[in-house]
């Protein structure tokens, strides 16, 4: 269920200055990612896939060239443009959950909704749509530490969707999973992807993970390898 | 190709205080023991704060009730330790503007078994005394009594209460200044005064005690008018110049002042202190919050991500470690108002101080700073907050 391209990146280009180095992360990269594809990013440590994501995604930004997401540069956005665009529009799956301890699974789900124009119960129901959509609805007043590694990355998958965002970003999902956690995470991403029609863009280093995307494309030293 | 057609959709940030204030609440107290450590150390020193800045109220300021802005204190000009002679007096009363004119003489007596003076005793005119301080309450006849009886005193509710002492009773001073001792019977017993433990009795007892040397320790005056306060102060002060006992006459809240000043630079020790309590406390306070902060970087920056932009993320910053700090304030502004309004001062300190009055002006001081601790110790997490990288954030260790 693939369409019209909700990323299109142009020339890409990304170098850190390390002291007196200058490294290329990403090499003048050309990339079209059409809506509801599952994207999965492949490369070895250092080869500039997180660098792609990140950059995708509005949180870093590139040297040159260009990166449109929905029809928007997002490389053009200034800081306050970017956190708007980043709230609506991109959902966020971390490696290690990054949820905030302090509050419940409820809580953190609702966090992105808290910028949103919501009132409090139409928050109510986005968050136990998202949390019924991951299977955790009865662990919603849940602390993060009484949750398995597993069911924090869903409830981390909910927090990303609930503001119901075209695409989502997973960097390494399942890096701290169990192989069925990890199963049951990808399952969602696939579902995500299929019938939901959200564009899935996932950084893993795991074939098996990456078995589960509609294409994978591989990273080398900053540039597409195929 | 334009830079897009992006158009935030974006709630004000306060759509849900209570979210975001409860959001607030957890984060403030997460590491209950570094929280509850915070609002004690900005409590103690601002309780500190408190007790500096009355005590330097209660030492420097002047009386400033009607009575006080007529009344003008005469003494010795080269010493207050220095006797001025008694006959003075018909000279100062023949000035224009004189209304009341009383000797004012320390006697210095310890009473009963007492090692030190425990209250101040002045030998007085009893005539002149009750036109003069005018805000002393006496009942009309012990007044009278005062008056009629060369041996009577009045003494001051607080002294009188603490050593139970009431109309009638009769009471021994020895003086450690002249060599006598004095049996006194008290009179009656005064309140409403600036300072409520001091005895007055008549001079002319202490003079016939001593052999009538002729001196007295200080004059007290009252003028006519607040407008007459300058030309009086000036024609006493001419009266007697070059005389054998030059005078230095001033109103009461100069000599007051002068007074204070001859007990050393306490202002300007109590405000060193207190300028270091203050700073010592930012420091303390500020790196509270930055150790708070530095620990969440990695949920700042996820919170980053999520779209929370940086004067939110200030704002969250600043309600936390204002937050704290109020807190601090509640409880050590607040225990030091209620210690000194609702204890007994005299007590605590012994009788040094008798009154301890936490004014608002102070509590506004104690709140105020406060404030500024909070705000200021939020700056340099704020900083760092705003010039850190989602990306970079992210990679902080938990």
């Amino acid at each position: 269920m693939t369409g019209a391209n909700v990323v299109t990146i142009r020339d890409l280009s990304k170098i850190y200055r390390q002291g007196e180095i200058n490294v290329t992360a990403l090499n003048h990269i050309s990339l079209e990612i059409g809506a509801g594809e599952f994207l999965a990013l492949m490369g070895p440590s250092g080869s500039g896939k997180s660098t792609l994501l990140h950059i995708i995604a509005g949180i870093d930004r590139p040297t040159n060239g260009e990166c449109r997401v929905q029809d928007v540069d997002v490389t053009r956005l200034n800081e306050s443009e970017l956190a708007d665009w980043r709230n609506q529009n991109v959902g966020f799956v971390f490696q290690t959950f990054n949820l905030i301890p302090v509050l419940t699974a409820y809580e953190n789900v609702e966090l992105p909704l808290l910028l949103t124009r919501l009132n409090r119960k139409q928050r109510r129901h986005q968050v136990n749509t998202a949390l019924e959509l991951v299977g955790l609805a009865d662990r919603a007043h849940h602390l993060p530490r009484q949750l398995s590694g597993g069911q924090e990355q869903r409830v981390a998958i909910a927090r990303a969707l609930v503001t119901s965002p075209r695409l989502v970003v997973a960097d390494e999902p399942t890096g701290n999973l169990d192989s069925q956690s990890a199963h049951d995470v990808l399952g969602i991403l696939q579902v995500l992807s299929k019938t939901a029609g959200k564009t899935v863009i996932m950084v893993t280093h795991d074939p098996k993970a990456a078995a589960f995307g509609s294409r994978t494309i591989h990273l080398e030293k900053g540039e597409l390898s195929n | 190709m334009g830079r897009g057609r992006f158009t935030s959709k974006r709630a004000n940030f306060q759509t849900d205080l209570m979210s975001i204030g409860s959001f607030i609440v957890k984060n403030a107290l997460r590491n209950k023991r570094r929280a509850t450590l915070s609002i004690l150390s900005v409590a103690v020193s601002l309780f500190l704060l408190v007790t500096l800045l009355v005590a330097l109220r209660e030492l420097t300021v002047p009386p400033e009730g009607e009575g006080a802005a007529l009344r003008v204190v005469v003494r010795s000009r080269i010493s207050i330790a220095n006797a001025l002679p008694a006959r003075q007096r018909p000279i100062i009363e023949r000035i224009p503007g004189v209304e009341a004119i009383s000797p004012f003489t320390w006697f210095g007596g310890k009473f009963k078994s007492e090692e030190a003076m425990s209250f101040a005793q002045f030998a007085v005119d009893p005539v002149e005394f009750p036109r003069i301080f005018v805000e002393s309450k006496v009942p009309v006849e012990q007044i009278k009594a005062f008056q009629a009886d060369r041996q009577a005193c009045i003494i001051g509710k607080i002294t009188a209460d603490k050593y139970k002492i009431k109309a009638g009773d009769r009471i021994m001073l020895s003086s450690t200044i002249y060599p006598t001792d004095l049996e006194f019977k008290v009179a009656g017993i005064y309140s409403g005064s600036i300072d409520d433990r001091n005895m007055f009795f008549h001079q002319k007892y202490l003079d016939e005690s001593i052999g009538d040397p002729g001196e007295v320790g200080t004059w007290w005056i009252k003028v006519r008018s607040a407008e007459d306060m300058p030309r009086v102060v000036a024609a006493i002060n001419r009266a007697f110049e070059n005389t054998s006992a030059e005078v230095r006459a001033e109103s009461e809240r100069a000599f007051q002042l002068s007074f204070i000043s001859m007990m050393g630079s306490i202002k300007l020790v109590v405000g060193l202190i207190s300028t270091a309590v203050v700073f010592a406390l930012m420091l303390v306070s500020a790196s509270t919050m930055s150790m708070a902060i530095r620990e969440r970087f990695r949920e700042l920056a996820i919170l980053k991500a999520l779209g929370f932009r940086r004067r939110e993320l200030f704002a969250f910053i600043l309600a936390e470690s204002f937050g704290l700090a109020m807190l601090g304030a509640l409880a050590g502004v607040g225990g030091a108002y209620s210690l000194f309004t609702f204890g007994d001062i005299a007590k605590m300190t012994n009788g040094i101080f008798i009154t301890f009055e936490v004014t608002h002006k102070i509590v506004g001081i104690g709140l105020l700073v406060a404030a500024g601790l909070g705000i200021i110790a939020s700056i340099g997490p704020s900083i760092s907050v705003a010039r850190m990288s989602v990306v970079n954030g992210l990679k902080t260790l938990d």
